[in-house]
């Protein structure tokens, strides 16, 4: 996955002894930071008016906004933080909640205050989120201890924001601990969170384990995705209020670093945008040009494409693909984000993914595209009244649209209507609490092509011709790979049409069986575009040549004008023009 | 030492420390009277200039002429601020280059110096240099014509009326409301005096602070999705939508619209723009199916309390005197 830089081997021996050096020093005892009353007042008026809101008056975590959040904003009763740099069950230092202020949480409701509020009023109300901690005192030195950890530092020296270059090898190492110490029971056998579907908080509110490869989803990533030393506080530290122990006893601190370069290896490399904390989506995605037909399995070198943004990574194809396709480009796999459907009727709130990853290609010979549509899910659902699903919509009257026009996002309206492709499927002999299974899960599969005019007038078309050629659910994470010809009878003229060398609209929806949702209770994208790109023609090559050649010719010209230019003034033919200093 | 070598040595070196070293510092966040781009580049020609007369350095005109070309090119790229669109740039560039060619054919002698080392180079005198440009030159043509062949696609742009018009009047829950001249019915108080109150804790005593925190509980269930806990549009899902969710914090939303502007919006939404604000992509839910006309209203004063900005209002008097 990564180019292996090539450091120094005494350079490593003298890190990995700094290290150890490090862990001699270790942790520290100290006292909680002590409230800090002078601030009080300007903390409760932040406070009460920037955090209440979710936080509650009380600091509960049951303000208004509270129950239609997953995860629930925090509880501060208890004294319970997950982001510390404080041992497991500790209270957390000034300094932990003022970065948590300051950054956010990513993956949650809470946002970034750092560019909102002055620092004086990020203390103020830290200090004062310390007052609503009601079953433990900052202020109790006597009975309060909090052990500092140390975390050592990055022993492969690699820098923002990617992290790059971490050697192999130590990632392969970083896999075996985590696969020793059982981390894939909640985190799922490729880290996506879909190991334990029964987990509960201290509060007994459901919560489940974090999705290794959506590092910008990561709590405790300080704005800062890619870096693990994330991962390597949580090993240290736990997450208090939550299943997550720490495994300070279990992991040294020389592999807690080699866990978090595995953990990290994972994530993809995309393009964040600072100001969401997401990646940033792909909005046009291109349908790669295949000669000849398009292969029909997920598994093919075809669709086999990494995640990260190949720009980033510098992946480069493997020899096997070279020699099959020679210079024949991938389609890039395109980052769609995806939100809760919470404009028309019954809304969804708490949408249980929040991206799909889309590939296409399509093939002139067979007069078909293919849209390879992947997502991460931890749990699926095995009741047939309740099946997964995910769908394509396209405007089905294309011809008829002008311009920028589009039907409305949210099942088209009533004089743009929408077509949409559903897979409605569920896994084979699967259970959510299964354990991680390599091989995978067959789905079985239904194909649903839906009409609509407005969410309220959807109808179900008859024959479907659209085809899943082939899925899988494998460690998390859902693939169906859908085919349909370009053009079709299209006898109510309902059914998209798709021309090559055109952008057209198109947005996905999904739904969460085991979540129950169905119709407009969905996470759904907004409009993107596709385009079935053309075959490179190869006049462009001989096009280039002739004019290279031409220019050439011209070259050739120029150089003979001025010699012959020179000759006449030497012969005496033309006269040089007359300078201003010399005697005609 | 050649002097036009040792000439283009100084140069080169002097704009890479320039851009390199100075360029960042004197480019900070907050820009002052001497730490901004155009005084370094001022510094940059002068340090030039400097380095010129003291070294005694007299290279070609050739030389001299690419030297105030290049000059002008980099004030164009990386000065000029903020940068201009490159059809712009093009036009600059056609000027200065215009510019250039003035200053290279002020008085035939220059000219003729000017002229020589590329006459010299394509009779052949200049051997070396003879064969580098002409072997190059047809290369760089057919690459440039392969670039410029190959098909790329990027998504189109597309463009809208942010705040289109309003209509005259909108009918919200069976009521027909005329805007023009509709005012916030729970804007009873001046809301300046309550920017040091409690929600929550002083809905009791005070009716407007119980409309606020009615108005903020609204808002913080049904709207932070999109426009943000901060109200700056930036809430767990605004990302996934274009348009993005509209920022109120800044200036140029609600700041400078009315009351019964954002009634109309908040009530229709999305589906209730016109096409020239691309009605089909926008998320914003016609609010009506979800909250009560009073729900709405409150919503409103809420957003204006909490960002601290004050309504557009219907000044009476002065539309008074334009009717007579």
């Amino acid at each position: 996955m990564f180019h292996n830089f090539n450091y120094k081997k005494p350079l490593a021996a003298l890190l990995a002894f700094t290290v150890s050096l490090g862990m001699s020093v270790s942790v520290y005892a100290a006292t909680p930071d002590i409230v800090k009353k002078d601030v009080l007042e300007l903390g409760k008026k932040t406070y009460f008016r920037r955090c209440v809101w979710c936080h509650g008056v009380e600091g509960g975590g049951d303000g208004p906004s509270a129950d239609r959040l997953f995860t629930r904003p925090r509880n501060f009763n208890q004294g319970t933080f997950k982001i510390r740099t404080t041992d497991s069950g500790h209270l957390p230092m000034e300094e932990d909640l003022i970065k948590t202020v300051t950054n956010g949480l990513p993956g949650s409701a809470m946002p970034a205050w750092g560019e909102v509020l002055k620092k004086e009023e990020i203390v103020a109300v830290v200090n004062f989120v310390k007052t609503l901690v009601q079953d433990r005192s900052f202020d109790d030195v006597e009975d309060e201890i909090v052990e500092v950890q140390d975390f050592g530092s990055n022993p492969w020296g690699t820098k923002g924001p990617y992290h790059l270059g971490i050697p192999q090898e130590a990632i392969d190492q970083g896999k075996e601990i985590f696969i020793k110490n059982k981390c894939f029971e909640c985190h799922g056998g490729e880290g996506r969170g879909d190991g334990n579907p029964t987990m509960k908080d201290d509060w007994g509110f459901p919560i489940v384990a974090a999705d290794w490869q959506q590092c910008w989803n990561f709590r405790g990533s300080r704005r800062n995705a890619y870096d693990p030393f994330n991962v390597v506080r949580t090993i240290n530290t736990g997450l208090n209020g939550t299943p997550m122990p720490n495994f300070k006893d279990q992991i040294n601190q020389e592999d807690r670093w080699k866990i978090a370069a595995f953990v990290n290896s994972l994530c993809p490399r995309k393009n964040i945008d600072p100001l969401a904390n997401k990646p940033v989506s792909d909005f046009l995605i291109s349908s790669e040009f295949t000669a000849g037909p398009v292969a029909k399995t997920i598994d093919d070198p075809m669709w086999t494409v990494p995640d990260s943004d190949t720009k980033i990574t510098g992946w480069q194809d493997d020899e096997a693909y070279k020699e099959e396709w020679g210079a024949v480009n991938r389609p890039r796999k395109n980052y769609v984000a995806m939100a809760g459907q919470i404009t028309r009727g019954k809304r969804n709130f708490d949408p249980k993914v929040d991206n799909l990853w889309v590939t296409s290609r399509w093939s002139e010979e067979e007069n078909a595209v293919y849209y390879l549509v992947e997502y991460h899910l931890r749990f699926l659902s095995n009741d047939p009244e309740w099946k997964e699903m995910v769908g394509i919509q396209w405007p089905a009257k294309l011809q008829d649209l002008f311009g920028a026009e589009k039907p409305y996002f949210i099942y088209g309206d009533s004089k743009k209507p929408v077509h949409v492709w559903r897979a409605d499927f569920l896994p084979v002999n699967y259970k959510p609490t299964n354990a991680p299974n390599p091989e995978g899960y067959k789905l079985d599969v239904k194909v649903t092509e839906l009409n609509a005019h407005g969410f309220e007038d959807v109808k179900v078309r008859e024959n479907p011709v659209v085809e899943v050629v082939d899925s899988i659910y494998k460690q998390g994470r859902v693939k169906i790979l859908f085919r349909r010809a370009l053009t079709t009878e299209n006898a109510d003229k309902l059914e998209v049409q798709i021309p090559a060398q055109k952008f057209i609209p198109i947005s996905f929806m999904q739904w969460s069986g085991r979540d129950h949702e169905k119709d407009e209770h969905m996470a759904i994208s907004t409009w993107f575009y596709t385009i079935l790109k053309p075959q490179i023609p190869n006049s462009i090559y001989v096009n280039a040549v002739i004019m290279g050649c031409v220019f050439a010719g011209f070259q050739g010209w120029l150089m003979w004008m001025t010699r012959r230019t020179r000759k006449m003034y030497d012969d005496g033919v033309v006269l040089r023009d007359r300078l201003p200093d010399q005697p005609s | 030492m050649n002097k036009t070598l040792l000439s283009l040595i100084v140069y080169v070196a002097t704009l890479g420390v320039f851009h390199n070293v100075l360029f960042p510092i004197f480019t900070p966040k907050e820009i002052g009277m001497v730490m901004n781009r155009y005084v370094y580049y001022l510094i940059m020609v002068l340090t030039v200039i400097f380095l010129h007369l003291i070294m005694k350095l007299k290279p070609t005109m050739a030389f001299r002429g690419l030297m105030v070309w290049t000059l002008g090119f980099y004030f164009y790229k990386f000065i000029l601020f903020p940068p201009v669109p490159w059809t712009l740039f093009i036009t600059y560039m056609m000027l200065w280059s215009i510019g250039t060619f003035l200053y290279i054919s002020q008085d035939p002698i220059t000219f003729r110096e000017f002229r020589e080392p590329i006459v010299k180079t394509i009779v052949g005198e200049y051997k070396f240099a003879q064969i580098l440009v002409f072997t190059l030159m047809p290369f760089l043509v057919g690459f440039g014509t392969y670039k410029a062949l190959y098909p790329t696609f990027e998504e189109p742009v597309e463009l809208r009326t942010v705040h289109p018009a309003p209509p005259a009047t909108t009918k919200v829950h069976g009521k027909t409301y005329a805007l023009e001249g509709l005012q916030n019915p729970f804007r009873i108080a001046e809301q300046d005096d309550y920017q040091d109150s409690f929600p929550f804790l002083d809905a009791d005593k005070s009716e407007y602070m119980r409309h606020i925190t009615d108005g903020g509980s609204l808002f913080f269930q049904n709207c932070h999705y999109c426009h943000g806990d901060q109200l700056n549009g930036l809430g767990m899902f605004s990302h996934v939508f274009n348009p993005t969710p509209a920022n109120f914090v800044d200036p140029g939303t609600i700041a400078m619209l009315r009351e019964s502007f954002l009634f109309w919006r908040v009530s229709k939404g999305g589906p209730g723009l016109p096409n020239e604000s691309t009605p089909w992509s926008s998320a914003m839910p016609p609010w009506e199916e979800h909250l009560k006309t009073d729900e709405i209203w409150k919503i409103i004063l809420f957003e204006y309390w909490y960002t601290g900005w004050h309504p557009r209002t219907f000044d009476g008097e002065s539309s008074i005197t334009l009717k007579e």
